[in-house]
């Protein structure tokens, strides 16, 4: 019993990196209708930043918690330039294009993000994780330890769900995304500068591929490609909420996690779980939406 | 001269031409214009799964990778000859083309980019490396192909890769003049009325089931046969050339080369594996007795991902594409003809 909260947990965690990674290929995807396969190396990227500024530059004098915030500031704002800047110069002049082709784009963006990262950072080397809380910190519910970093993640994890949720329905610029991603034409006739909406979901999904990213490393082998490729997980759970609702993303997430991690009880294989993250693509693809993808601004 | 005349002479003199041409040069060079073939393999896949069927798919290395690994569980687990092991490789990964295509009858687009890419990470991190396979990946080593013969000709990759390189070149000019000639097919018509769309398609009486999963066998098939002749000209099979960013690399390099047209596979495959090659070789020293510059085989990944992007703002038809057109044009300035717009393929 305590070994199985004890994967409840480790699922609930990981679940809840997918529900965020998938977060934002929704935002994306809704607003700009680019489905995004850069995701993961975005994420991967902006990470990385945040571990070059953690593990490799000295910090003379600063408590371990203005390390930990002064590397995640900089991996995030990283991540908000990194998105500003492939709207610019890649995805406002495609706009008009095919849904596939602005998705081969994405592909081409992530070879060149991953192997921008495996020349600075190196392919296969071992990189120590990122921890928010300190890894000894761990506290009791009903007997079974449950270690601060975990708890961390969940509610990162639900907050910038719940907190996405209430800036897109709350806020004016919230409406305005929602605006620009039911019909881009017609919101720009009312006025909402489509431009500038889809510069900031690109900047908004990039950051919370970031947090992802981050938040992940202590669970998997922290290189250049593991993260790269957590897009397939992430793509699974966004299909989950048919890449439109964000309840239903989170909701998936866990789900995925909850599933990815019970298997590991019994087998231990590296591979499994991508083959579960797979065989929920297919089936929900097949059974939920069988005519594709609800249609998304062009 | 008709057409398909053209074609054939074409082929023939590449064959001639590019046969004897990697003679003199250091067995590694030797090694990377047969795996050049073997990736050429891959794209020609590409053109007629995606450029000619419209299906997108992000696993063709996957399909070589099951040609490779058929190949080499055939002739190194079973000590068949290699003609059984290239059919053990090409059966294999056709089957695994069409389990993928089954999918695919209800999907298209970009769900179908997601589901394939799914399929290569499954192989590459499950089938390729759990033991759970170990019977047919060979285990932790892989096969080991020390001697083969084929037809009696020894090509095994110690002292016979020149042999091996012919043997892929010839099936590879054979190979491409069959994809040429499909484009004009029944088949290929009804190939390209589903890319254009697949409603319209089935409305005219186009069995989507039956085109869509030949689609899938054709290029499965295509990319299985350059894969089973990886361990040949490698002397082992690993899962290391077919894991997934190979994948994303064919696609990315297809599609940049002009995915529609048949010769830009060979220049893909030539690109892809010549120049990550020269550059680990070539690519660093010093510049003037000054710049010191290292630029190593991730450069190349890079180098991709980037044309890609551009290609796909500047130049939508790809390099091929952008050149027959161009070339097309020039010939009409020459011959004084009015322009014409250029024949879609």
């Amino acid at each position: 019993m305590t070994q199985f909260a004890a994967y409840t947990i480790i699922g609930l965690s990981l679940g809840g990196i997918f529900a965020l990674a998938a977060l934002g290929i929704v935002l994306i995807y809704r607003v700009t209708g680019v489905l995004n396969f850069a995701h993961g190396a975005m994420g991967m990227f902006s990470t990385f930043v945040a571990w070059q500024v953690f593990y490799g530059t000295p910090h003379p004098g600063m408590a371990p918690w203005a390390v930990t915030a002064e590397a995640i500031g900089a991996g995030l704002a990283f991540a908000v330039v990194l998105g500003l800047v492939l709207e610019l110069a890649v995805f406002r002049w495609v706009r008009n294009r095919p849904q596939i082709t602005k998705a081969v784009i994405t592909i081409g963006v992530l070879l060149a993000l991953q192997s921008a990262a495996s020349l600075i950072w190196k392919n296969n080397q071992y990189h120590l994780p990122i921890y928010l809380a300190p890894q000894t910190s761990t506290f009791k519910i009903a007997d079974v330890p449950i270690g601060a970093n975990y708890v961390v993640i969940v509610v990162v994890a639900l907050g910038l769900a719940f907190g996405l949720a209430a800036f897109l329905r709350g806020t004016a610029f919230g409406r305005a995304m929602r605006a620009v991603s039911d019909n881009p034409t017609s919101a720009q006739l009312w006025g909402v500068r489509v431009d500038m909406v889809g510069a900031v979901s690109w900047m908004l999904g990039s950051l919370i591929a970031a947090v992802a990213g981050i938040l992940i490393t202590p669970f998997i082998n922290f290189d250049t490609t593991s993260l790269t490729l957590l897009i397939v997980d992430s793509l699974a759970a966004a299909l989950i909420g048919g890449l439109v609702s964000l309840p239903m993303t989170v909701l998936g997430g866990f789900l995925l996690g909850l599933l990815e991690t019970y298997p590991t009880m019994w087998i231990q294989s590296l591979g499994l779980p991508r083959l579960i993250a797979l065989l929920v693509i297919l089936a929900v693809l097949i059974v939920r939406s069988p005519r594709g993808l609800p249609a998304v601004a062009k | 001269m008709p057409g398909h005349l053209v074609r054939y002479a074409f082929a023939i003199v590449a064959f001639a031409i590019l046969a004897r041409l990697p003679v003199g040069l250091d067995p590694a060079f030797q090694f990377d214009a047969a795996l050049a073939i073997i990736w050429a393999f891959g794209i020609l896949s590409i053109v007629v799964l995606t450029g000619y069927a419209g299906q997108v798919s992000l696993c063709q290395a996957t399909f070589a990778g099951v040609g490779a690994y058929g190949a080499g569980m055939v002739v190194a687990g079973m000590h068949g000859g290699y003609l059984l092991g290239i059919i053990a490789g090409v059966l294999a990964a056709t089957v695994l083309g069409v389990i993928v295509g089954l999918p695919a009858l209800r999907l298209h687009g970009i769900t179908l980019a997601i589901v394939t890419l799914g399929i290569a990470l499954v192989f590459d991190r499950y089938v390729f490396q759990d033991h759970l396979f170990d019977w047919f990946t060979g285990g932790t080593g892989g096969w080991q192909v020390t001697q083969a013969s084929l037809l009696g000709v020894s090509v095994d990759s110690r002292q016979h890769l020149l042999a091996a390189y012919d043997v892929l070149l010839a099936l590879f000019c054979v190979v491409a003049v069959l994809i040429v000639n499909l484009h004009q097919s029944g088949a290929g018509r009804r190939f390209r009325a589903i890319r254009d769309s697949e409603l319209a398609a089935s409305t005219m009486g186009v069995n989507l089931t039956r085109y869509k999963l030949l689609a899938f066998a054709i290029s499965a098939g295509i990319a299985g046969l350059g894969g089973s002749f990886y361990p040949l000209i490698a002397g082992s099979v690993s899962p290391q050339p077919f894991w997934v960013f190979t994948s994303l690399q064919l696609a990315a390099i297809g599609v940049l080369m002009g995915v529609r047209y048949v010769p830009a596979a060979a220049l893909g495959g030539l690109f892809m594996a010549v120049v990550p090659d020269v550059l680990t070789r070539y690519g660093h020293g010093t510049f003037m007795n000054r710049f010191t510059y290292d630029i190593s085989f991730d450069w190349f990944q890079l180098a991709v991902g980037v044309l890609l992007v551009l290609q796909l703002i500047l130049l939508p038809d790809g390099v091929w594409g952008d050149m027959r057109a161009k070339a097309a044009h020039a010939w009409d300035r020459v011959r004084m003809r009015p322009q014409r717009k250029v024949r879609p393929a």
